[in-house]
C-alpha cells in the first residue's frame, strides 16, 4: 500500500529536454496534472548539440511558438555540405528563398537558452517542472507495472499511473527496466565535441557573407575535417558567435585513442576554417553522445506504465543531422498517448501501444525505418568519406587549373585517380550500398 | 579485412594532431561541483592497471582519466561532463557510471 501523503500526479515526465517538454505541453494542455522532473539546475542545463532546430515539429507540439518568442539566433537560410582535404575544400552549397519565411523552417540555437525556454512555455501550460532532482529509479508495483519514480530528493518518491522517460541517450533508466538490453556499443553511438565561439554579429555576418542577423549558414563537413574517418564536422552560425565541432562514432576514438579535443582543435586550424574563427573567444567547450543505433535496435518504447521518447528511444537520423525534432513529435505523440490512457483507465502496455502504432504513422518511424541500413553501410564504408572527400579535392584542382595540354589528358587523369583510389568496382558497391542505405 | 576494420590510422594523420591543453577548454566550462560523491568510479583496478591500451585516457573529451604510479587509474569526476562515453567505451564495461546528484555537474551556460 503506497503512503497515501506521497506526492501524486496524472503523469510524470523524467527529463527537461525536447521529448519531455514536448509531452509536458501537450498533457498539461489537455488538463493533466504533470510533474516533469529534471536532473539539471534548469531544464537545458546538460542538454548539448551542434545546433539546428526545426520548426515543423516544434509547430506540432505549439501552433504559436513563434509568438512566444523562442530564442533563436539565426534562421538557415544557406545549407550544405563542405568536402575538406587538407588544404582545399569543395563546398557544395544551397541557398533558397524558401528559406526565407518567417517562420523560418531551421534555425540555430543555444541549448542552455532554448531549452529553458521550451520548458517555461510547459509551466505557463500548467506543468509543474521541479530541476535539480535526480530520478534514480523507478518504481513498480507488484507486478512490474511502472507506478512511479524515486528521485534523490528527500522522501522524494513521486507516483503516477503513467512515466514517460525522456531520459537522454545515456538512458540508465530504460536500460535497468528491460526496454533496452544493455548499452549500446561504442560503434552505434557517435561522441560530438563542440566549442561556442563569440564573435561580433557583424564579423559572423561579413565572414560568411550574410546580410545580417535575418541570415545563417548550417555547414557539414566531411573528410579530413575527421582525419577521413566516419564521421562529420559542422560550422553553424549563431547570433553573434560560432558553433563548431565535430563528431565520430565512439569506436574510432577509442580504437585509434584519440583526443576528440585534438581532432576538433587540428579541424579549426584547417586553412580553410581558421580564418572564419580569427579573433574569436571561446565561451564554452561541451561533448555529447548521439545515438546512431538506427531502427532495428531501438530499446522497447512501450510497457505496462511506461513510455520511452527522444534520444532514451535512439530517435536520431543522423544522415539528415535530425533528432530534436523526432524527440518532439515522439513526446508529443507520448502525451497524447497518455490522456488516452486516462480518458479509458487502462495504463497497460496494450493500451499504451498507441504510442508506438502513432510513431509508425508519422516521419519518426517512417524515417527512421528507411534508413535503418545507413548505420550499417557507414560502418562497413569507413573510407567512404575520406577518399571521396580527397578524391573531389584532387579532381577539382585539375578540372579548374589551365594546364598545357589537352584536355582529354586531364580527364584521364581524373578518372584514373578514381581508379586509383577506390577502384570501379569499388565505386559501383559503395553507389549501391549507398543507395540501399537511403532507399531502405 | 575483417568487417573493413583492419585499417588504422595514418602515422602522418596521428602527426597532424596538434597538443591541446585541456585546462584551456575547461576554464569556460561552469562546474557544480559535489565535492561529497564520486559519479564515476573505476570498478576494479586490477583491471585498468592489466588494460593494454588504456584508451580512456584519449577518448575522454575532458581528461577526466589519468595514470596513477602504479598503472591504475585515477578519476578527476569534477571536470566530467556526463557524456557517457566512458560508460560505454571502456573495452573492460570497468567503468561505473551514474548520474550526478540532482543540481551538481556540469550546467552548460550556451548549450
Amino acid at each position: 500500500m503506497p503512503d497515501p501523503n506521497a506526492q501524486r500526479y496524472d503523469a510524470i515526465v523524467v527529463g527537461g529536454g525536447p521529448a519531455g517538454v514536448s509531452a509536458a505541453i501537450t498533457m498539461a494542455r489537455e488538463g493533466l496534472e504533470v510533474i516533469l522532473i529534471e536532473r539539471g539546475r534548469f531544464a537545458g542545463a546538460k542538454n548539448f548539440f551542434g545546433g539546428v532546430m526545426y520548426t515543423r515539429a516544434l509547430a506540432e507540439v505549439l501552433p504559436d511558438f513563434q509568438a512566444r518568442k523562442p530564442p533563436w539566433e539565426r534562421p538557415v537560410t544557406e545549407q550544405g555540405y563542405w568536402m575538406l582535404a587538407p588544404g582545399s575544400v569543395v563546398r557544395f552549397m544551397h541557398a533558397s528563398q524558401a528559406y526565407r519565411q518567417d517562420p523560418a523552417d531551421a534555425y540555430t540555437v543555444l541549448r542552455a537558452r532554448f531549452d529553458p525556454w521550451f520548458a517555461q512555455q510547459a509551466v505557463d501550460l500548467g506543468a509543474l517542472v521541479v530541476p535539480k532532482t535526480t530520478v534514480v529509479a523507478l518504481i513498480e508495483d507488484a507486478d512490474g507495472r511502472v507506478i512511479g519514480v524515486r528521485t534523490d530528493r528527500p522522501a522524494g518518491e513521486v507516483f503516477a499511473p503513467i512515466v514517460i522517460l525522456a531520459e537522454g541517450v545515456n538512458n540508465l533508466l530504460t536500460q535497468r527496466h528491460g526496454l533496452a538490453k544493455a548499452d549500446l556499443p561504442p560503434r552505434f553511438v557517435a561522441l560530438s565535441v563542440k566549442q561556442y565561439i563569440g564573435l561580433p554579429a557583424k564579423e559572423v555576418s561579413a565572414r560568411f557573407g550574410l546580410a545580417g542577423t535575418q541570415e545563417g549558414l548550417a555547414i557539414d563537413i566531411f573528410g579530413d575535417a575527421t582525419l577521413g574517418l566516419p564521421g562529420t564536422a559542422f560550422l553553424y552560425t549563431d547570433k553573434a558567435g560560432i558553433s563548431i565541432g565535430v563528431g565520430l562514432l565512439l569506436e574510432e576514438f577509442v580504437k585509434h585513442g584519440l583526443p576528440p579535443y585534438a581532432v576538433l582543435e587540428r579541424f579549426k586550424r584547417h586553412p580553410i576554417v581558421a580564418p572564419y574563427l580569427e579573433g574569436g573567444e571561446a565561451l564554452e567547450y561541451g561533448a555529447h553522445l548521439i545515438p546512431e543505433q538506427g531502427y532495428d535496435r531501438m530499446p522497447e518504447l512501450v510497457a505496462d506504465g511506461v513510455l520511452v521518447a527522444g534520444d532514451a528511444a535512439g530517435m536520431v537520423d543522423a544522415l539528415h543531422r535530425e533528432g530534436t525534432n523526432l524527440a518532439m513529435l515522439a513526446g508529443k505523440l507520448a502525451g497524447e498517448t497518455a490522456v488516452m490512457a486516462h480518458r479509458a483507465g487502462d495504463f497497460s502496455a496494450r493500451s499504451l501501444g498507441h504510442y508506438r502504432r502513432a510513431l509508425e504513422q508519422s516521419f519518426v518511424l517512417k524515417d527512421l525505418k528507411q534508413y535503418r541500413r545507413m548505420t550499417d553501410f557507414l560502418d562497413r564504408s569507413p573510407h567512404f568519406m575520406g577518399t571521396y572527400s580527397g578524391l573531389v579535392n584532387d579532381a577539382a584542382l585539375r578540372y579548374f587549373t589551365a594546364h598545357d595540354r589537352p584536355k582529354r589528358e586531364m580527364e584521364r587523369e581524373i578518372v584514373g585517380l578514381l581508379r586509383d583510389r577506390r577502384g570501379f568496382f569499388g565505386v559501383a558497391q559503395d553507389l549501391y550500398q549507398l543507395v540501399r542505405g537511403m532507399r531502405g | 579485412m575483417k568487417n573493413g576494420h583492419a585499417w588504422t590510422l595514418d602515422p602522418e594523420q596521428r602527426a597532424s594532431l596538434p597538443t591541446v591543453n585541456v585546462d584551456d577548454l575547461l576554464v569556460a566550462v561552469k562546474y557544480y561541483v559535489d565535492e561529497a560523491r564520486a559519479h564515476v568510479r573505476i570498478r576494479d583496478q586490477a583491471v585498468c592497471a592489466a588494460c593494454a591500451q588504456q584508451p580512456c585516457l584519449a577518448f575522454c573529451p575532458v581528461q577526466v582519466f589519468a595514470r596513477d604510479a602504479l598503472g591504475g587509474i585515477t578519476v578527476g569526476y569534477q571536470a566530467c561532463l556526463e557524456c557517457g562515453s566512458c560508460r560505454i567505451g571502456c573495452p573492460n564495461a570497468n567503468v561505473d557510471w551514474q548520474l550526478p546528484r540532482g543540481g551538481y555537474g556540469v550546467a552548460y551556460k550556451f548549450g
